[in-house]
Formats: C-alpha cells, structure tokens, sequence
C-alpha cells in the first residue's frame, strides 16, 4: 500500500514493484483512501507520505495503527526528529527518505515483512538519543518522587526563574519557609545549587523533544 | 534487471534521459514512457549534467531540480531537445519548449502530464528535423 498525495512517488513505487512477482500494490492519495483500503484489503505494509492530506502521515498511523496489523512505514522528503519521534510513538515501524534507491526500497520492504524495522543511520541515533532522553527523564522523575507536594511546587517555580520573594507571594508562604524548601530540595535530590534544580526539574517534567513527542502521538 | 539494462533492450525508441534525486522519479518517467521511449536515469549532482547530455543526445531530458534544470537547458537549447522540470516538493512542472520555459500550471505533477509533454516534444523534433 502506498499513500501519498503524489501521483509520481505512487507511479513510481507501483512501477517498481509491479516487476517483483512477490509485491501487490494498492494506491491512496489520502487518508480516507488508506483507511478505506486497509479495511478491505489488508496490506502487509503501508508506505505513507508524511504530509499525506489531510492531516499528515503520523495523525494517520496515531489513527490507524491500533485498527490494523498494516505495518505502517512514514515516508518523506526530510526526516525532521520530532516527526520520526512522533511517528515512531504513533505505531510507525520506520521511517524512509524519497530519495531512497529502487534497491533500498524493496530490502527495505521485505526487511518490514521479516519483522526488521527500516531506519537511516541517522535516524537510528535520533531513535537511541530518544529513548536516552526518556529514560533520564524517568530516573529524574523517580528522584523527584521523594520531594512533598509543597517542595514540588516550590521547585517548579524555581525552575521558571522565580526569586524566593516572588514564590513565597505565589504560595502565600514566608520567604523563611521557601528557603527551607529549597535546603530540603537540594538535599533530597543531592543537587549543589538553585540552578542545578530548576535544570533538574526542567529534565524531569519539561523535556521539549517528549512533551512534543507525546503532544503529536 | 535494472532500469538502465531494461531500457537498452528496447533498441529504436527516442532516448529519455531523468536526471534526478529521486529514483523513484526515473521508475515513474519509465512506466509512463513504456512503448514510446527509452528511459535512462542519472543521478543528480554530479556537476557535468551539460556535458554528458551532449555525450549521450537525447531527444527528453527530465530534471528533479532548479540546478539541474539549468545545466541541462544548455544542451536542450542546442541540441533543441525537450526539458521538462518537475518540481516534486511543489507538485509542479514546466517545460522548456523553444528556448523559454512554460510553467504547466494546471493540475499536478503526474507522470501522464511528464509522458504528454516527453511525447509532444519527441514528436516535435521529429518533425522539425
């Protein structure tokens, strides 16, 4: 199955494969199209554009994934993080640039119905980088977990670059009692200064390449 | 097979060359042009575009790419060769006909609108020489 509002990429992957005796092709050039057609014919595998209409290729895989067992492929003219990111956490079992040879399409394929998962060298780094990212992000939020509600909240202001005067105003608290929340703070997370927190707290509950990656998904 | 050994096998056909990025560019001119002509792809970016369309004459040229589109109107302008220049971010072509190009505005970048202008130009040639 390729999907994509491209009538060149579609002639073109049909006309590749329609050469090799063990592909079927099925076209869409939108996502009623896809879902209209993973519904009636099953594909093993979906090739879909990043930018299929009308809402993108990853709201498409977010949708359809769950629906069907399709392995779904994104597909596009670059490879931006966040939408691999994206993708990849909607259900997507890869990511391919257009640019990618007659040959690299069809291992990659048959590599999809092996149960292999087609990324770049590129993309495999952003994928480990991710999963990094992720798991310091559990470890700090393990830590954060000894912090009370109220050092919580004092610490999430620190992290907006808030003065004690101006947390102790926003909590309705004294200033003497922000400073003993800040000693606990640093204390219990080990941390050596103000700013050392508000950058933890900022890994722990900020991280901008998952936040955008769940907001997408 | 590949495409380039495929295409040799068709001997008499008007020779078209795709210069692009995209292989998958050069796949859909080929199926597009199956029984009209003999397609052979390139890759883009190799810097003697001009150069071997002169080698190589011709009678289409299709290009991926603003740059390519003006190393190859050289040749196209002497050699009075067809260029067409699809653009497939914008979904756009235009065709490179007596010398100035024409922006083929209506409807999208489809291999059958690549195939009518390819034809039309081959059949142009012919007639002109």
């Amino acid at each position: 199955m390729v999907a994509d509002s491209g009538p060149i990429f579609r002639a073109g992957v049909r006309h590749l494969l329609g050469r090799e005796s063990d592909f079927e092709v099925f076209e869409a050039d939108a996502v009623p199209v896809l879902s209209q057609t993973l519904a009636e014919r099953t594909p093993d595998i979906a090739l879909i554009d990043l930018e299929l209409p009308p809402s993108g290729g990853v709201a498409a895989v977010a949708g359809l994934a769950p629906l069907y067992e399709t392995q779904m492929i994104l597909w596009g003219f670059e490879a931006p993080k966040n939408s691999v990111l994206a993708a990849i956490t909607a259900g997507a079992k890869g990511f391919l640039p257009k640019e990618i040879s007659q040959a690299g399409l069809i291992r990659s394929l048959r590599g999809v119905v092996r149960g292999e998962a087609p990324l770049s060298r590129g993309l495999a780094t952003v994928m480990i980088d991710a999963v990094q990212g992720l798991e310091e992000r559990d470890r700090a939020r393990e830590r954060a977990a000894a912090l009370s509600t109220r050092e919580r909240e004092v610490l999430a202001l620190v992290a907006k670059g808030a003065r004690n005067r101006q947390i102790a105003e926003g909590l309705s608290i004294s200033e003497f009692t922000v400073k003993r929340h800040m000693q606990n703070i640093l204390h219990k997370l080990d941390l050596p200064s103000r700013r050392a927190a508000g950058l933890f707290y900022r890994s722990a509950f900020e991280s901008a390449g998952v936040v955008e990656m769940e907001r997408t998904a | 097979m590949t495409a380039e050994a495929r295409s040799a096998a068709e001997p008499g056909f008007p020779l078209v060359a795709v210069v692009s990025s995209y292989p998958l560019l050069a796949e859909a001119v080929e199926g597009a042009l199956e029984g009209i002509a003999e397609v052979r792809a390139f890759p883009a970016g190799q810097g003697d575009t001009a150069d071997f369309l002169r080698l190589l004459q011709p009678a289409a040229v299709v290009v991926d790419s603003a740059e390519e589109a003006e190393a190859a109107a050289e040749f196209a302008r002497e050699a009075r060769a067809t260029l067409v220049h699809v653009s497939l971010r914008e979904d756009r072509l235009r065709l490179l006909h007596a010398g100035r190009w024409q922006n083929l505005s209506d409807g999208s970048a489809s291999p059958e609108r690549i195939r009518s202008a390819v034809a039309a130009g081959i059949y142009l040639r012919g007639v002109r020489t």
